[in-house]
C-alpha cells in the first residue's frame, strides 16, 4: 500500500519537475550548468551536509519527542480550539468534491513538488546564493519546528472536531494516511511545517523573481494552496498556519543573514595559508 | 505526574494563569486538577469547573463525538469544562494510574461475566491504581456486600443477586454506561473459518484454513500500542488483552458461541488437560494460602475447590517446562507483584477481580494443583482465564529490581515491573514474540511446540507460520487494505462511521461478533462536585444516549442503562427508549436547558446572576 502510494508520488513529482524545468529554467541555463556544476556543488555542499544531518537527527528525534512532550505536557489543543472557534468548520462548509480533490492534490503532490523544484531551479543559476539560502531556510524550518514540537502537544482539528466529516483527507483518500504517518505524528501540529516550508519557497521565489518571474507567480499560488489545504483537510488549525508563516519568515530572514557569513573554503584556505607561512619561517 | 501541594500552580489562581497566557492559552499545568480546583474554589469566583479527559480521533471518532456532546451540554448548564486530549496510553495513565481527572469518556473493556463490576466498584480498590476502581468509589457498607454476594452465587440465584448491584449502580453512578458498539470487523476470504472464534480472543486467530496454504496472517490494528509494549501486566497498553491471549496460555479459555437463543460464554479447558469439577472446600491449609489479608480464612464455608490437571510436557517459548509451580506463582504474583519484598503488597493493575476470587492454591505435583475460590463456579471459572506467567522470568525480574532491600519500594500499579517493555514476553501460548517496530508492527511466530498442535488434542491450532499485527490508524483505510488483499483481517473493531464503507465483494467477509465492551462516562468520586451522587445523576441526564447511537454510531450501537450483557439486565432497568433511572432532559438531541438547570438546583447547587453553576450551596 505504502509502496504504491510512494511510487505514484515519485512519478507525479518527477513529471512536474521535468515540465517545470523545461518551462522555467530553459535550455541555456541548463547548458551553463553542465559546465559549472562542480563549482556550484562545492558551494552548496556544506549546507547540504548540515541539512541532511538535521533531517537524520529529526527522524531519530521524532521517536523520542512525543514521550518528552507528554512529560512537559503543554497541551494546547483545547486553548487553540477555544481561541479560533469555528473557522475550520466554516472553511469545510465550502467543500465540494472537486475542491477536495484539488486541495488533496496540493497537500500531497503540490507540496513535494514545491520543495523539490527550487533546488533544481536555483542550482541552474550561476549565482549560488539563492540555493544556499533555500537549503539554509529548510534547515532552520526543521530545527525550529522540532523544538516547538517538543514543547507543544496539540491535536489537529480532524482529531478533535467530529463535525468535520465531509472533506477529510484520510476519509476521502485513505491511502495517503500511510504516507503522511511515516513523517508526521498526530500530536505535532503546531506549527504547520507544511505551511512553513511551502511559504519559505514562495518567499524565496519572490526574491528570485528576476531570473524566474513566472515561477514567482506559480510558487505564490502553490504556497497559498498548500497552506489552505492543511486547514481545509482538517489537519491544521488556522493558528498553526499563522505560526507556520511566521516560522517561514523567520527562517528566510535568518537564512539571508547567515548565508555567506561563514565560508568553509575561506576557512580552509586561511588554514592552509597559515600552515604555509609557518612552513616558510 | 506527582500532584503534591508544592506544585508550581500552588497559590496561582487558574484564571490568572489564563490571563497571563494572554491569548487564552491555558496550559494544563502538569494536569494537577485537584490542586487547581482547590485553588479555584478558594477564589471569589467559584464557578464549577471540570476537566474531561478523552482520546482524539485516530481510531476513536465516536469517543470524541460523545465528549463534545457532553461538553456542549455541560457548558449549557453553566459548568466550565476543559477537555484534556490524551493519546490512548496517556489517557489510561491519567485515568487509571494517576486518577487525575474529574470526568472521562472512553471504552471500557468490561468482560463476558458481570463480575468485572467487583473490581470496578469494590471499595477495597478505591485507593489502588489500575483497572480496579478508577472512580475511587467507596461505599463499603452498602455496595461491597452486594458485590460479594453475587459472586458466591451461581445460575438463577446469581442473576437475582446481581439485580440489586445493577439497580444501585444506576442510582449511584460512579460511572454511567452510554452504549455498546456493535462489533464489526472485515476479513479477506483467503482464509476460511473466520468467526469460529471471537477475534478479541485467542481463538479468533486459531484454526483458520487457507486454500493456498498461506504462511502469514496479516492483521490490522488501529492502535499503535501493541507495537510498543506487550507487557501482560500493564493497564495502559492493551484494553482487550488479545495479544496477551496469543502469547500466553491460561488454564481455561473463553469460548463464545452464538445461536438463536442468544450468546453463550463458556470457559473451557485450555492449558488444563481436562474439565475441572468444583467441590465444596473441606479445609484450607493456611501455609499455602494466597489470600490477601494476613488472617487467612480458615472457615471454608461456601468456598469451592477444583483440582486442575495441566497438560504434560508443555513448555514456555524459551523451552522451560510449564508446571503447577508456574500457575501458583502467577496467582500469587498478580496479587503482589513485589512478592512480599515491599513494605506493602503491590497488586497488578489488571486481573484484580479474577485473582481476588482465588483464596488458596495447593500444588500437588508438577501437573496437579488444587485451586480454592471464595466464589461460585461462574466467578471461579473466570479466575482461570488469567495468563500463566513463567516463574523463572518474572522472579528474576523482581530480584533484579530489589537490589537494596532496605530502600525497596514497589508503588502499586506504577512501579517498573508492571509498566516496562523490557521483560521478555515469553509465555507458552500458540504464538511467540518475534519482533516489533514502534508504531509500525508487532510480529509473532507460531510456537511449534504448542499443545494444540498435538495429534491427540482436538483444539483449534495456529495454522500460519507468522502472525503480523500492522498498525493502521484509520478504519476506512483498513477496510480497503483487507479488500485489496494487502491484509487479512481487522483485529480492532471498526469505527461506526466506516461500517457503511464495507464493500459488497466476494473477497471480503463482514464479521459481526457479540460484544461486551461499552462506552461510558467515568466520574472521579473522590473529590469536587463529582463526589456528590446527586451531581453525578444530574450530569448523566445531560447525555442523550438514544441520539448518540443514532447519530454518532449510525445505529451500530445499543444504548445502555446497565453495563452488563443483556441477559443480566433486570426488566425494570431495561432500556425503554430512555434511561429508566436518569432519562435525558430534553428531546431529539437538544437539551431542555431550563429543566436541566433545575435538576442541578434540585441537586443542591445554585446559579449566580450570570447563570454559572456555583460550588457553594
Amino acid at each position: 500500500m505504502l509502496g504504491r502510494v510512494l511510487v505514484q508520488l515519485v512519478v507525479v513529482v518527477m513529471l512536474l519537475v521535468f515540465v517545470s524545468t523545461a518551462l522555467f529554467v530553459g535550455r541555456s541555463r541548463l547548458r551553463t550548468t553542465r559546465s559549472a556544476w562542480r563549482r556550484r556543488l562545492r558551494a552548496a555542499a556544506p549546507i547540504t551536509i548540515v541539512l541532511v544531518a538535521v533531517l537524520l537527527l529529526n527522524s531519530v528525534a521524532r521517536q523520542i519527542v512525543p514521550d518528552l512532550s507528554w512529560i512537559i505536557d503543554w497541551n494546547l489543543t483545547d486553548p487553540i480550539h477555544d481561541l479560533e472557534g469555528e473557522f475550520i468548520i466554516w472553511l469545510q462548509a465550502q467543500a465540494t468534491p472537486s475542491v477536495t480533490a484539488y486541495f488533496s492534490f496540493m497537500y500531497i503532490y503540490g507540496y513535494v513538488f514545491l520543495l523539490v523544484f527550487p533546488t533544481i531551479a536555483y542550482f541552474a543559476l550561476s549565482e549560488t546564493r539563492p540555493l544556499r539560502e533555500l537549503l539554509t531556510a529548510y534547515t532552520l524550518n526543521y530545527t525550529i519546528g522540532l523544538v516547538l514540537y517538543v514543547f507543544v502537544i496539540a491535536y489537529g482539528p480532524r482529531n478533535v472536531m467530529p463535525e468535520l466529516v465531509d472533506a477529510l483527507l484520510y476519509d476521502t483518500y485513505p491511502q495517503y494516511q500511510h504516507l503522511t504517518r511515516q513523517v508526521n505524528r498526530n500530536t505535532n501540529v503546531f506549527p504547520s511545517l507544511h505551511t512553513s516550508l511551502a511559504v519559505t519557497v514562495s518567499m524565496l521565489a519572490y526574491r528570485t523573481r528576476e531570473p524566474y518571474p513566472i515561477w514567482n507567480v506559480v510558487a505564490a499560488i502553490l504556497g497559498v494552496s498548500v497552506a489552505i489545504s492543511t486547514m481545509y483537510l482538517g489537519i491544521h488549525w488556522a493558528i498553526d498556519v499563522v505560526a507556520g508563516v511566521v516560522l517561514a519568515y523567520v527562517s528566510v530572514e535568518l537564512a539571508s543573514i547567515l548565508v555567506g557569513r561563514w565560508s568553509v573554503s575561506a576557512w580552509m584556505g586561511s588554514r592552509t595559508l597559515s600552515l604555509r607561512t609557518l612552513w616558510r619561517r | 505526574m506527582n500532584c503534591d501541594t508544592t506544585d508550581h500552580v500552588d497559590g496561582i489562581d487558574r484564571r490568572s494563569v489564563l490571563a497571563a497566557a494572554g491569548a487564552g492559552l491555558s496550559f494544563s499545568l502538569s494536569g494537577c486538577v485537584d490542586t487547581v480546583q482547590s485553588v479555584v474554589s478558594d477564589a471569589e469566583d467559584d464557578q464549577i469547573s471540570l476537566s474531561l479527559v478523552t482520546v482524539p480521533d485516530d481510531g476513536n471518532r465516536e469517543t470524541v463525538r460523545i465528549a463534545r456532546h457532553l461538553e456542549q451540554n455541560l457548558e449549557a448548564v453553566g459548568i466550565d469544562v476543559t477537555i484534556a486530549w490524551r493519546s490512548r496510553s496517556e489517557f489510561l495513565k491519567m485515568v487509571l494510574i494517576d486518577h487525575d481527572f474529574d470526568l472521562y469518556v472512553g471504552r471500557h473493556p468490561a468482560d463476558f461475566d458481570p463480575d468485572f463490576l467487583y473490581e470496578a466498584l469494590h471499595s477495597t480498590y478505591a485507593e489502588e491504581s489500575g483497572w480496579q476502581n478508577p472512580f475511587q468509589y467507596s461505599n463499603p457498607t452498602f455496595f461491597d456486600p452486594l458485590l460479594e454476594e453475587q459472586r458466591r452465587a451461581d445460575g438463577d440465584e446469581r442473576r437475582e443477586r446481581i439485580k440489586p448491584v445493577l439497580r444501585a449502580l444506576a442510582e449511584e453512578k460512579p460511572f454511567d454506561p452510554i452504549c455498546r458498539p456493535d462489533e464489526y470487523r472485515v476479513a479477506n476470504t483467503r482464509f476460511d473459518g473466520w468467526g469460529d472464534g471471537h477475534l478479541a480472543t485467542r481463538r479468533g486467530y486459531l484454526g483458520l484454513e487457507s486454500e493456498a496454504d498461506a504462511e502469514r496472517l496479516h492483521a490490522l490494528v488501529t492502535d499503535a500500542r501493541p507495537s510498543q509494549n506487550v507487557n501482560p501486566l500493564s493497564a495502559t497498553v492493551d484494553e482487550q488483552g488479545t495479544i496477551t491471549d496469543l502469547l500466553y496460555d491460561s488454564l481455561g479459555t473463553l469460548v463464545v458461541t452464538e445461536d438463536d437463543e442468544g450468546v453463550a460464554y463458556d470457559v473451557e479447558p485450555w492449558l488444563a488437560a481436562e474439565p475441572w469439577e468444583w467441590e465444596p472446600t473441606d479445609e484450607i491449609d493456611a501455609s499455602e494460602s494466597v489470600a490477601e489479608t494476613d488472617e487467612t480464612k480458615t472457615d471454608a464455608d461456601g468456598m469451592l475447590t477444583a483440582t486442575v490437571t495441566l497438560r504434560e510436557d508443555c513448555t514456555f517459548h524459551d523451552g522451560e517446562p510449564v508446571t503447577a509451580e508456574d500457575v501458583a506463582f502467577t496467582y500469587q504474583f498478580l496479587k503482589d507483584t513485589a512478592r512480599g519484598q515491599s513494605a506493602s503488597p503491590s497488586p497488578a493493575p489488571r486481573y484484580r477481580g479474577q485473582v481476588s476470587a482465588v483464596e488458596n492454591i495447593e500444588v500437588e505435583d508438577d501437573y496437579r494443583l488444587r485451586i480454592t475460590v471464595d466464589a461460585g463456579t461462574e466467578v471461579g471459572e473466570r479466575a482461570l482465564t488469567v495468563p500463566i506467567l513463567p516463574r523463572h522470568i518474572w522472579w528474576n525480574e523482581i530480584q533484579d529490581r530489589i537490589g537494596d532491600l532496605e530502600n525497596f519500594r514497589a508503588p502499586q500499579g506504577r512501579w517498573g515491573l508492571v509498566e516496562t517493555n523490557s521483560v521478555s514476553p515469553i509465555g507458552s501460548g500458540p504464538f511467540q514474540f518475534e519482533s516489533q517496530s514502534e508504531r509500525t508492527y508487532l510480529h509473532l511466530e507460531r510456537f511449534d511446540d504448542h499443545f494444540s498442535r498435538r495429534d491427540d488434542v482436538d483444539l483449534p491450532e495456529p495454522t500460519v507460520d507468522e502472525l503480523r499485527f500492522t498498525v493502521d490508524p484509520g478504519s476506512t483505510s483498513s477496510i480497503s487494505r483487507v479488500e485489496s488483499g494487502d491484509a487479512d483481517v481487522t483485529s480492532s473493531l471498526l469505527e461506526a462511521h466506516s461500517i457503511s464503507d464495507i464493500p459488497d465483494s466476494s473477497d471480503v467477509e463482514r464479521l459481526e461478533s457479540p460484544s461486551w465492551t461499552f462506552y461510558h462516562l467515568g466520574f472521579n468520586t473522590d473529590s469536587g462536585p463529582c463526589s456528590k451522587t446527586s451531581f453525578r445523576q444530574a450530569v448523566t441526564q445531560l447525555i442523550d444516549k438514544e441520539r448518540i447511537t443514532e447519530k454518532m454510531f449510525y445505529g451500530h450501537a445499543t444504548p445502555l442503562s446497565s453495563p452488563v450483557t443483556d441477559e443480566w439486565v433486570p426488566d425494570d432497568l431495561a432500556w425503554d427508549g430512555d434511561d429508566p433511572v436518569t432519562p435525558f432532559i430534553g428531546t431529539d438531541g437538544s437539551l431542555n436547558v431550563a429543566a436541566a438547570r433545575a435538576a442541578f438546583e434540585a441537586a443542591g447547587f445554585r446559579y449566580d446572576d450570570d447563570g454559572r453553576l456555583r460550588d457553594r450551596y
